[in-house]
C-alpha cells in the first residue's frame, strides 16, 4: 500500500501545484500566452481547448478514480500471499464493448466543435466581412478593386526575421517600401495573412491572435486575423529554421482605425532628411561606404537595393530591433505594467537604450574594431545572420570579406538611424 | 532440426575439434569471452548486448538532455552557444528513438520472443547478429559527428584546405530529428560539380547516412522476428495463445517494415538533393519540401507506436502476474494492439495542422487520430480490468507498470488535446507538445521497458535485483519525470517555443523552467541509480530460482540463467498463460520426445555479420568525410561498400553449419518446476 502512495502522490502533487498556477489568472495573462485570446481566432481555438481540457478532466476522474480504487481494493493483504490464485476471469465482453461506444461518445463531444472550429478559422466568417471592407473604415487611397476586400498583409519569413507588405495601400518590395519585425494591423478589423518564405521553412504565430500557420517556400498558405483590443502584442516564428531561430521573435501593434491609416501615411513618405554637417549627416554618408546599402533601404534616402535586409526607413520608429530580439523600452517599467496583466499596454521607447541597442547589434561579431583592427564585440548578438555573415550567401568575392567600423563611424551610423522615425 | 551435423552430439561445444566452414575458414565455434560476444548468433545473448548498448546510448541521450535543461534553466543563458543547443536537441531526440528505445525493445524481443514462443532461437540467427552490429556501427557513425564537431571547435582542422573551404561548419547534425527540408536540404542552383546551395553542413550527411544505417538494422530485425513468430512456434502455441509481449512485437516488426521504407526513399531522395544537386525539395527550383514532411511522418507517426506498442507489451506481461489473473480481454488487448497499428499509418499528418492542409485533410486527420485514442483507451480499461477482482502484490516491476499506466494515461490526454486542429494551432510547436510526448514516452516507455528489466533480469540473469534500491530509483524517476514535464504544459500554453536555445525575462517562464531543470536533474539520478542497480545485479546480484514471480509465461518454466538450447524438450501448449495454468492445476506442458542424448541442433558463430556490418561503419563515416571534400573519402564510401560486399558474400557461402547439443533427457512426465515453494 505505502508503495501505491508513494507511486500516485507526486504525480497528485504536480497535477495540484499545475491546477493551483491555473488558480492564479495572472499567471495565464503572460506575453505570448495562448490562454488569454484577444481576437475572434484564438477565442475559438481557446474554447475548443477547453472542451478537450474538460473532457480529459472527466475522463481523469473516471479512469483514474477506477485504476486508483482497483489497485487498493484488490492489494494483496497480510496472510494471501500462499492463498491459491483468484477466480480466473478472461474478460466481459459486454463491459467492453459498452466502454468502447463510451469512449466513441465521449470524443464525439470533441470532434463538433473540432470541426466546427476548423472551418471557421479557414474562411472569414460572412458576418465579419462588411465591417471589415477596407471601404468600410480605411480613411485613405485605395485602389477600386480593393475596396471591397479585407485588409491583406503579405508576410514573408527570412533567416532570421519577418518582413511584412500591404499591397492594397502600397507598401511593397516594389515601391521600397516594406514593413520589417512589426506588424500594424486596425483593431476590430479582420486581416487577410498571405504567407511566403524566401529560405527555410517559418511560422508564424501570435498566441494572443491566432495560433501559428506556416511559411513555407514554394507554397501559398494563408490565414485571417482580428485583434479586438488595440496595443503590443508578441508573436514568435514557430518553426525550427535554423541557428538564430530563437531569435526570431516580432510584434503586432494594434492601433485604431484612424490611428492606423495616418502610420501607413508615414510609411509611404521618404525617410527625415538629416542636417546638413550634423553627425547623422556623416552617418547617412558611411551608410552607403560601409555597404550597408548593398542590402537595406531607406525610403527616399537609398532605394537601390532589392531589399535583402529589412528597410529602414522607420527603423527608429519600432519598438524593437535585430528580430524582436534587442528590445528598447526600459525592462523595468515593461515588468511593472506587465505585472498589471497588462502586456498589450507598451511602456515608450527608452532613446537610451534604444542607442546601446543599435550600437551593439551593427557592432557585433567583431565589426566594430579599434585603432589596431581588434574587435571590441567579438561575440555574435544572433549566431550566423546574414548581416555579419556573408559566407552564407555563397558569393565568391564576398565570402571573406568582413566590413568592420571604428567607434567613430559606427556612432555616426547609429545617430542616423536615430533621426529615422 | 533434422541439418546434418559433422560431429557426434556434444554437452558442451568448447568440446568440438576446430571446425572449417564451407569456404575452407575457420569457425568461431571454440572461442569464448570477448570473441564470443562478437561472434555469437544467440539470441539470448544479442539480447543482452542490444540491451547493454542501447542502456549506455540510452545515458548519452540523457546527458545530452540535461545540457538541453540546464541551458534553460535561466533567461539568456550562454551554458552552451545556439549552435551546440541545437545539436543537443537533435542528438538527443535522435539517439533516445533509434539508438535508446528501440535497440531497448530490440533486447526485449531478442530475448524473449523465442523463450515465449517455445522456440530454440530466431528463425535467422546470423542476421539477427547483423542488425545487432549494425545498429551498434551505424549509432557509432552517427555519433562520430560528435567527435569532428569537437575538432572543429578545438580547431584541429585549421591547417586542412578542405576545413578552409568549407561554406558551413556545423559537424554534428542541427536540424531537429525530423531534419525539416529545405533547412536539411538545398536551395538556388547547383554548380557544374551538381552541388547546390545549403543551409547546413556536413551534420546533416551524418545524420542521413546514420539514420539510414539503423534503418537497415531495424529492417533485418523485424524480418527476422516476423518468420519467428510465424514459423517457429511450439506445438499448441496458436496465434491466439501467444503471450502479448510477443504480439505486440509482431505488430511493431510489421510498423517497421511498412515505416521504414518512407524514411528510407526520403533520406535518398535528401542525399541526392545534396550530393548531386536534385530537387525533390528544392524550392528554388519547384522541388516541394511539404513532400518531406509527408514522408518523413508517415515513417515518423508510425515510429511512435513502433516505441510504444513493446512497452505496452511488457506491462500487459507484468500486470496478469502481479494481479495473478489472466488479462482482461485477450483478444481485444490484441485486436487493439493491431488496429493500433493500422492507424498509426492514418494520423500522419496531424503532426502538419499548421502547414496549411486545407479544412478537409485537417478535418480528417482530427477525426483519425480522436478515433486512436479508442484502441489505446481500450488498452487502459483492459490492464485495469485485469487488476481488477486480482490480487494485487506490489513489486518494482508491478510498481512501474502501474506508473506506465498513470503516465501513459496522462499523456493520453494531452493527445486528445492536440488530436483537435484548432487547439493544435496553438500548441504546436510549443513546450506543451514536449510535455505531452514526453509523458508518452518517458511516463509510458521508459517505465514500461524499467519495468520489463526489473521483471526479466531474475531470467536473464539469474539474479535478483535490490528492491529497495529499485523503489528509490523508480521514486527519483518518477518523482523528476513529473517535475520536468508536468510545469512544460504550462509553459507551451503560456507561449514557449520549442527548440529555441534560449528566452528573454519578461515572458512568465522563468520559474518553471527552473523548476522544470532541476526535475531533469532529478529523474537523470534515478535513471542513472536504476541502471546502476540492474548493472552491479547483473555481476553481484543477489541469485535467485527461476520463476521468482510465480509468472505466467513459458520463458518461466526454464532455468536461469538460460541453457544455450533455451528447451531441453519442445514444449507442447495447451492453453494461455501454460505455464501458470501448468503450476496451477490447469493443463499440463508437455513436450517432444527431442533433445537429450541425440542433442538438438545449434548454429554455429559467425564472423560475417560482424564483417558486413564493418562495412556500414566505414561508409558511415566516409560518406560524411566525402562531404566535407576530405580527398579520397570518395574511395573510402567505395572500400565500404566492398567489405559489405564481401561480408555477406562469405556469408552467404560458409554454410550454415551447426552442431548437435545435448540436453537433459526427458522426464516421463514433466515435473513442476520449483516455483510453487519459491516465495
Amino acid at each position: 500500500m505505502t508503495s501505491v502512495v508513494r507511486l500516485l502522490k507526486p504525480a497528485l502533487l504536480a497535477l495540484v501545484a499545475l491546477l493551483a498556477t491555473g488558480c492564479s489568472k495572472a499567471d495565464w495573462m503572460v506575453r505570448q500566452s495562448a490562454m488569454d485570446p484577444k481576437g475572434p481566432v484564438s477565442q475559438v481555438q481557446f474554447d475548443v481547448f477547453m472542451a478537450t481540457v474538460w473532457l480529459a478532466l472527466v475522463l481523469f476522474v473516471l479512469v483514474g478514480g477506477a485504476l486508483v480504487y482497483a489497485v487498493v481494493r484488490y492489494r494483496e493483504r497480510a496472510g494471501q500471499a500462499d492463498a491459491p490464485p483468484p477466480e480466473q476471469g478472461h474478460g466481459n465482453p459486454l463491459v467492453e464493448i459498452g466502454l468502447i461506444m463510451a469512449s466513441v461518445a465521449a470524443l464525439v463531444v470533441i470532434a463538433i466543435p473540432t470541426l466546427e472550429a476548423i472551418w471557421y478559422m479557414e474562411e472569414i466568417p460572412a458576418e465579419r466581412q462588411p465591417d471589415s471592407k477596407l471601404a468600410a473604415w480605411y480613411k485613405g487611397a485605395v485602389p477600386a478593386e480593393a475596396a471591397d476586400e479585407v485588409l491583406t498583409v503579405d508576410v514573408v519569413g527570412k533567416q532570421w526575421w519577418f518582413r511584412f507588405e500591404y499591397p492594397q495601400l502600397g507598401l511593397t518590395q516594389e515601391t521600397k517600401r516594406t514593413v520589417p519585425n512589426e506588424l500594424v494591423i486596425p483593431k476590430g478589423k479582420v486581416v487577410r495573412i498571405n504567407l511566403r518564405s524566401e529560405d527555410v521553412i517559418h511560422s508564424f504565430w501570435v498566441p494572443k491572435i491566432a495560433g501559428k500557420v506556416d511559411m513555407i517556400p514554394g507554397r501559398r498558405n494563408h490565414m485571417w486575423i482580428q485583434a479586438d483590443q488595440a496595443g503590443h502584442y508578441y508573436g514568435q516564428c514557430a518553426e525550427f529554421c535554423g541557428d538564430s531561430h530563437a531569435y526570431m521573435l516580432f510584434r503586432v501593434v494594434v492601433l485604431e482605425p484612424a490611428a492606423f491609416a495616418a502610420w501607413v501615411e508615414s510609411q509611404k513618405a521618404p525617410a527625415p532628411e538629416p542636417a546638413p554637417g550634423s553627425l547623422a549627416a556623416k552617418g547617412k554618408q558611411l551608410f552607403a561606404q560601409k555597404t550597408c546599402i548593398m542590402c537595406h533601404r531607406v525610403a527616399g534616402h537609398y532605394e537601390a537595393s532589392a531589399g535583402f535586409g529589412p528597410d529602414l526607413a522607420r527603423v527608429a520608429s519600432r519598438h524593437t530591433l535585430a528580430g524582436a530580439w534587442l528590445d528598447h523600452r526600459d525592462p523595468a517599467a515593461q515588468a511593472a505594467i506587465d505585472a498589471k496583466g497588462d502586456t498589450e499596454v507598451s511602456a515608450p521607447i527608452d532613446p537610451a537604450l534604444q542607442r546601446r541597442n543599435f550600437h551593439d547589434w551593427i557592432g557585433s561579431s567583431g565589426v566594430l574594431v579599434d585603432a589596431a583592427g581588434k574587435p571590441l564585440i567579438p561575440q555574435d548578438i544572433k549566431p550566423g545572420n546574414r548581416m555579419h555573415y556573408y559566407r552564407m550567401f555563397n558569393v565568391a568575392g564576398l565570402r571573406e570579406t568582413k566590413t568592420t567600423l571604428t567607434q567613430e563611424e559606427l556612432d555616426a551610423i547609429v545617430e542616423y538611424l536615430m533621426t529615422l522615425k | 532440426m533434422a541439418h546434418a551435423a559433422h560431429h557426434a552430439p556434444v554437452a558442451d561445444k568448447t568440446e568440438l575439434p576446430p571446425e572449417r566452414s564451407d569456404i575452407g575458414l575457420l569457425r568461431p565455434d571454440r572461442t569464448t569471452g570477448l570473441l564470443d560476444w562478437l561472434t555469437t548468433v544467440d539470441h539470448k545473448k544479442i539480447g543482452i548486448l542490444y540491451g547493454a548498448f542501447a542502456m549506455l546510448f540510452f545515458l548519452l541521450g540523457g546527458v545530452e538532455a540535461l545540457a538541453i535543461r540546464t541551458q534553460l534553466a535561466a533567461p539568456e543563458n550562454a551554458f552552451i552557444s545556439a549552435r551546440t543547443y541545437n545539436q543537443m536537441f537533435t542528438m538527443h531526440g535522435t539517439t533516445m528513438i533509434f539508438l535508446g528505445v528501440m535497440p531497448l525493445s530490440a533486447a526485449f524481443f531478442n530475448f524473449l520472443v523465442p523463450l515465449q514462443i517455445g522456440a530454440r532461437d530466431v528463425a535467422f540467427p546470423r542476421l539477427n547478429a547483423f542488425s545487432l552490429w549494425t545498429f551498434v556501427f551505424g549509432a557509432l557513425a552517427l555519433n562520430a559527428s560528435w567527435v569532428f564537431e569537437v575538432g572543429h571547435l578545438a580547431g584541429w582542422f585549421r591547417d586542412f584546405a578542405w576545413y578552409q573551404s568549407l561554406t558551413y561548419t556545423d559537424f554534428a547534425p542541427a536540424n531537429g530529428w525530423f531534419s525539416y527540408a529545405p533547412l536539411s536540404g538545398t536551395f538556388g542552383q547547383a554548380d557544374a560539380a551538381l552541388h547546390a546551395p545549403r543551409f547546413t553542413g556536413v551534420g546533416t550527411d551524418f545524420w542521413i547516412i546514420g539514420i539510414q544505417i539503423l534503418g537497415v538494422a531495424s529492417l533485418a530485425a523485424s524480418f527476422n522476428f516476423i518468420v519467428t513468430i510465424l514459423n517457429m512456434r511450439a506445438p499448441g502455441m496458436t496465434m491466439m495463445r501467444l503471450p502479448v509481449f510477443t504480439w505486440m512485437t509482431l505488430v511493431t516488426a510489421f510498423l517497421i517494415i511498412f515505416a521504414f521504407p518512407a524514411i528510407t526513399v526520403a533520406l535518398i531522395q535528401l542525399m541526392f538533393d545534396r550530393t548531386f544537386g536534385a530537387n525533390f525539395f528544392n524550392p528554388t527550383n519547384g522541388g516541394q519540401p511539404i513532400l518531406w514532411q509527408h514522408l518523413f511522418w508517415i515513417f515518423g507517426h508510425p515510429e511512435v507506436y513502433i516505441l510504444v506498442l513493446p512497452a505496452m507489451g511488457i506491462v500487459s506481461e507484468i500486470l496478469p502476474t502481479f494481479s495473478k489473473k489472466p488479462l482482461f480481454g485477450y483478444p481485444i488487448i490484441v485486436f487493439s494492439g493491431a488496429v493500433i497499428g493500422f492507424l498509426g499509418f492514418a494520423v500522419w499528418s496531424h503532426h502538419m495542422f499548421t502547414t496549411g492542409l486545407g479544412p478537409i485533410p485537417t478535418a480528417a486527420f482530427s477525426l483519425l487520430t480522436m478515433a486512436i485514442a479508442v484502441p489505446t483507451g481500450v488498452k487502459i480499461f483492459n490492464w485495469i480490468g485485469t487488476i481488477w477482482g486480482g490480487r494485487v502484490r506490489f513489486t518494482p516491476p508491478m510498481v512501474l507498470s502501474l506508473g506506465f499506466i498513470w503516465m501513459f494515461m496522462l499523456g493520453g490526454f494531452s493527445g486528445i488535446m492536440h488530436s483537435a486542429a484548432p487547439a493544435d494551432a496553438q500548441q504546436q510547436d510549443t513546450y506543451f507538445v514536449v510535455a505531452h510526448f514526453h509523458y508518452v514516452l518517458v511516463g509510458g516507455v521508459l517505465l514500461g521497458l524499467m519495468a520489463g528489466l526489473y521483471f526479466w533480469f531474475p531470467k536473464i540473469f539469474g539474479r535478483m535485483p535490490n528492491a529497495t534500491v529499485a523503489y528509490v530509483a523508480s521514486g527519483l524517476v518518477i518523482f523528476g519525470f513529473n517535475m520536468a514535464f508536468g510545469p512544460m504544459h504550462y509553459l507551451g500554453l503560456a507561449g514557449q517555443p520549442r527548440r529555441t536555445h534560449t528566452y528573454q525575462a519578461g515572458y512568465g517562464w522563468e520559474d518553471w523552467n527552473l523548476v522544470a531543470t532541476i526535475g531533469a536533474f532529478v529523474l537523470g539520478i534515478g535513471v542513472f541509480l536504476a541502471f546502476a542497480n540492474l548493472a552491479w545485479t547483473a555481476f553481484r546480484g543477489r541469485r535467485c530460482e527461476s520463476d521468482p514471480w510465480d509468472a505466467r509465461t513459458l520463458e518461466w518454466s526454464l532455468p536461469s540463467p538460460v541453457p544455450a538450447y533455451n528447451f531441453a524438450q519442445t514444449p507442447v501448449v495447451a492453453t494461455r498463460d501454460a505455464w501458470f495454468a501448468h503450476k496451477h492445476g490447469g493443463p499440463k506442458v508437455g513436450a517432444l520426445d527431442d533433445g537429450g542424448p541425440a542433442g538438438v541442433h545449434m548454429p554455429s558463430q559467425s564472423w560475417m555479420p560482424l564483417l558486413a556490418s564493418a562495412g556500414f561503419l566505414i561508409v558511415g563515416l566516409a560518406v560524411p568525410m566525402m562531404a566535407m571534400g576530405i580527398p579520397h573519402a570518395g574511395w573510402a564510401v567505395v572500400s565500404g561498400l566492398g567489405v559489405l560486399f564481401l561480408g555477406i558474400w562469405l556469408w552467404a557461402l560458409e554454410g550454415p553449419g551447426g552442431y548437435q547439443l545435448v540436453t537433459p533427457a526427458a522426464t516421463p512426465s514433466p515435473a513442476p518446476a520449483p516455483a510453487e515453494a519459491a516465495r
